[in-house]
């Protein structure tokens, strides 16, 4: 009784000491855990002797630098969840012999009428419960947390379809393990006493089909993941593939879908309907809210908008095929005046000019636009919002180059 | 049938329906009766409801092949393979300029500054990036990276491939578009047994 008490007087100055040693050089450490290897000239020869002796790091070998014990390296990994480095212990076998022994231990040290050590080996039990669930935990926390970031921890897709394998691997393991534990051979070994039953029986039972179901939800999602990264992966291939043939091909074209019988769904997009309505007058019930969008109208000018000669930028027309030139140009502008007027979004004065297929050089249609917008009356200014599309000249240089003009009606 | 006046606007506009682009109407219209009232309305328009193999887009197809039917679908087929390359390659730029693992997918978001910014900076992105513009199918004129990025990805809103959802911001999400490109290609590899290959290196497997 009185050594067991010295040595876990021991055990724990020994730990506590130890336990600071990590706390103590923990940049070090941590640096060490990042880069492989400890930092020999950052710690001084004592400091390096008592992390040895502690065994938080060692020297695999005479030629190694020192480095972090693989246990440290994983508890590090635990903390931060870090995935590429976090370990998945999927033994069960072993924890289950250790708990068949304790139970043995404990029975025996309660037949010799020795309750203190009955105590002792209930607790140690208790704790290798514990730790059996913990170590599922643990396992199915790590794969959560991969699966959650998409394996984003390693950048390649092909590196994610090997991570996502490892991690069905794993899963595989856990999930044998679990079959393990047979509950019957548990619920003997509990016999006749409440504490044991209640510890092995109710509790670790509920807990580990918890964890039997988190991990058959995990399984599912990773093969769902899978599938998506293969997905991925042969899309990318396709796209690559596809774009290297068809550069190597450039006169390539592909068979006549849409003249065969019958025609392929994916080559059957009809055609667009625009849906349209006017106004109706029929319906004496709408007449009212007809007035008020009459009354919202803006107000019309007594005079007309054509009587208005608009300024031309080139004012000079030396002969009749160059006046016949401008006027056709005047006139599309109008049109595109008018389309503006139909139109209640913002109309983009370049891509009008495309789509409408019209012969004019970008600046110049800008600029019979922006001539035609400066001759209109202040109030029919209003009724259209420009907005300019324009870009410095350069860095050094606040002219500001136009290259788009956006026109609007204004609604009021 | 009343409830889906907008849904039906919306495709009888020739909008392609994906989770991305309208995610209530593409959920209603994953409903077999939802489909089979949208097909009853749309029966003397000549149109029915279609959508690619794996019912990731929706989109209205013509009941009866008539002759203008089959010259607006040759029409139309001409102008898809047209934007084939320019759009394939769009998409590999992209990937590759944000430093993408994986091909673009319906969702994937685009911001359009990032873009620019990672082009601005890399002489062979810039290059191909210009030599892409220049291409007839985004037609542009322009010299400035800018304009031209703006241009591309404009273009390719107007096609469906991409969604604005704030006119005013500049970043953009693919929508179920891309994956009717894709099943295109496929469907044009499988038919004419083209060498282009999707399934990975037999090593990648084991």
């Amino acid at each position: 009784m009185h050594t067991q008490q010295t040595i876990a007087s021991n055990l724990y100055s020994i730990g506590a000491e130890r336990l600071a040693l990590l706390g103590k050089h923990h940049k070090i450490l941590m640096q060490g855990y990042l880069e492989g290897f400890i930092d020999e000239t950052a710690l001084s020869d004592s400091a390096l002797k008592k992390l040895m002796a502690a065994r938080i790091v060692w020297r695999p070998s005479e030629q190694q630098p020192l480095m972090l014990r693989p246990l440290v390296s994983e508890l590090i990994a635990s903390m931060v969840s870090d995935e590429n480095r976090r370990q998945v212990n999927a033994d069960v076998a072993e924890r289950l012999v250790q708990i068949r022994n304790r139970v043995q231990a404990y029975r025996e040290a309660q037949h010799k009428g020795d309750y203190s050590v009955a105590e002792l080996q209930l607790q140690r039990l208790t704790e290798q419960v514990h730790d059996l669930s913990g170590q599922f935990e643990e396992a199915i926390d790590s794969l959560w947390n991969r699966l959650n970031s998409d394996f984003g921890f390693v950048r390649s897709l092909n590196d994610k379809i090997r991570e996502n394998e490892r991690a069905q691997q794993q899963l595989r393991r856990l999930l044998d393990g679990l079959a393990l534990l047979d509950f019957n051979e548990l619920i003997e070994l509990a016999e006749g006493n409440n504490h044991l039953r209640k510890l092995l029986v109710s509790q670790l039972q509920t807990q580990l089909s918890d964890h039997h179901g988190s991990l058959l939800e995990v399984q599912k999602r990773l093969i769902e993941l899978l599938a998506k990264f293969r997905q991925q992966q042969s899309r990318s291939l396709l796209i690559n593939n596809m774009v290297a043939y068809l550069r190597q091909h450039p006169a390539y074209s592909p068979a006549d879908y849409p003249n065969r019988t019958p025609v392929p769904v994916l080559f059957n997009q009809a055609a667009p309907i625009k849906l349209q309505a006017a106004a109706a007058l029929d319906r004496a019930s709408d007449r009212q809210i007809l007035a008020a969008l009459v009354q919202q109208l803006p107000h019309q000018p007594k005079t007309l908008i054509t009587e208005h000669q608009s300024a031309n930028f080139s004012e000079v027309l030396v002969n009749e095929e160059i006046a016949a030139h401008q006027q056709a140009l005047k006139q599309d502008v109008e049109n595109f005046y008018l389309e503006v007027i139909d139109n209640s979004e913002s109309v983009s004065a370049l891509t009008y000019l495309k789509t409408q297929n019209l012969p004019w050089d970008g600046e110049i249609w800008l600029y019979q636009i922006l001539a035609d917008y400066q001759s209109l009356p202040r109030d029919e200014q209003k009724m259209f919002s420009l907005r300019n599309e324009e870009t410095p000249a350069s860095a050094s240089n606040q002219l500001m180059l136009i290259s788009d003009i956006h026109i609007r009606l204004r609604v009021f | 049938m009343l409830q889906h006046g907008p849904l039906l606007e919306r495709l009888l506009n020739g909008d392609f329906i994906c989770k991305i682009s309208n995610h209530d109407a593409y959920r209603h219209l994953s409903d077999e009766q939802t489909q089979q009232a949208i097909n009853d309305y749309l029966r003397p328009l000549n149109r029915r409801l279609v959508s690619n193999e794996d019912r990731s887009v929706y989109f209205l197809a013509y009941h009866d092949l008539t002759l203008e039917a089959r010259e607006h679908l040759s029409s139309q087929f001409a102008l898809t393979v047209q934007s084939l390359l320019p759009v394939l390659e769009w998409m590999q730029l992209v990937q590759e300029t944000l430093g993408r693992d994986s091909a673009l997918t319906a969702g994937d978001t685009i911001k359009l500054q990032e873009f620019v910014l990672r082009t601005e900076d890399n002489q062979s992105l810039r290059h191909r990036l210009n030599a892409l513009a220049a291409d007839k199918f985004f037609n542009s004129q322009s010299d400035a990276l800018d304009l031209q990025v703006k241009l591309i990805f404009r273009r390719l809103r107007e096609h469906g491939y991409l969604l604005q959802p704030h006119n005013d911001r500049q970043y953009y999400v693919i929508t179920g578009k891309v994956d009717y490109l894709i099943d295109i290609i496929r469907f044009i590899r499988d038919e004419e047994q083209l060498p282009v290959d999707d399934a990975p290196a037999q090593e990648n497997l084991i």
